[in-house]
């Protein structure tokens, strides 16, 4: 069985990248609801499919061997 | 490739599968604001449950994530049991089916340490907040030490905000 002492001892590089967490982040998501949270995710996957998209289009156009 | 999180769950959980989410899903249940783009679970290794998710997943074209097209792999019980781990695309996004994790171990090891979720309209374990931190740092992998410091973080939130209520 899995001891909770264990994390209690802090691992310093672990308190080291703990600086930079926002917290304000997760302020908000523990407001969310379990579900809420997976729709966000879900909206967040959607926006970075367009944003590669545009990307790959820009990139496309901007190309040397484009046709435009 | 989009990964359907409440379609996949729902299928598995509808199908009777026994699963525990681990992972960067099981974090964003636990309120993580990092993105994931696969569902990572651990699944139960009996014969029954090993034939309720290989019919459960047949119709959604599972296949080894990033390998050539061609291969000869076959979804069923026989690639399942001749292997442990499986990272797979299907056609409602990317599932890792792992046996056993590091420093977790099995669907039986873990399930302890589960808690009950209702999610989209199903029941389902997924591995709670202090084991996973406990796994993702027995892993040791450099690429999860921000993961492990935000869960962290979210500990000492909900310690605090349980302190003060």
């Amino acid at each position: 069985m899995y001891q909770l002492e264990m994390l209690t001892d802090p691992d310093p590089v672990i308190e080291a990248y703990k600086k930079d967490i926002d917290r304000t982040l997760i302020r908000e998501n523990l407001r969310l609801t379990v579900e809420q949270r997976f729709e966000e995710l879900m909206r967040w996957q959607e926006f970075a499919a367009e944003l590669r998209r545009a990307g790959r289009q820009a990139a496309e156009r901007c190309s040397p061997t484009s046709p435009n | 490739m989009l990964t359907n999180f409440p379609e996949l769950i729902r299928l598995l959980a509808s199908s009777g599968v026994e699963f525990i989410i681990v992972g960067g899903a099981a974090a964003i249940v636990h309120g993580s604001a990092r993105a994931t783009k696969d569902l990572d679970l651990v699944y139960r290794r009996t014969r029954e449950n090993v034939a309720r998710l290989v019919v459960a997943l047949a119709s959604y074209d599972p296949y080894p994530r990033g390998a050539p097209p061609g291969l000869p792999f076959k979804w069923d019980e026989h690639t399942i049991w001749n292997g442990c781990n499986f990272t797979l695309i299907t056609s409602l996004g990317a599932v890792d089916l792992l046996g056993e994790i590091t420093g977790g171990g099995s669907y039986d090891d873990l399930l302890p340490d589960a808690v009950r979720l209702q999610l989209f309209g199903v029941e389902c374990w997924c591995l709670r907040l202090e084991r996973l931190i406990q796994v993702k740092r027995a892993a040791g992998r450099p690429k999860d030490f921000e993961a492990i410091a935000e869960l962290e973080a979210i500990l000492e939130e909900r310690r605090r905000v349980n302190s003060t209520s």
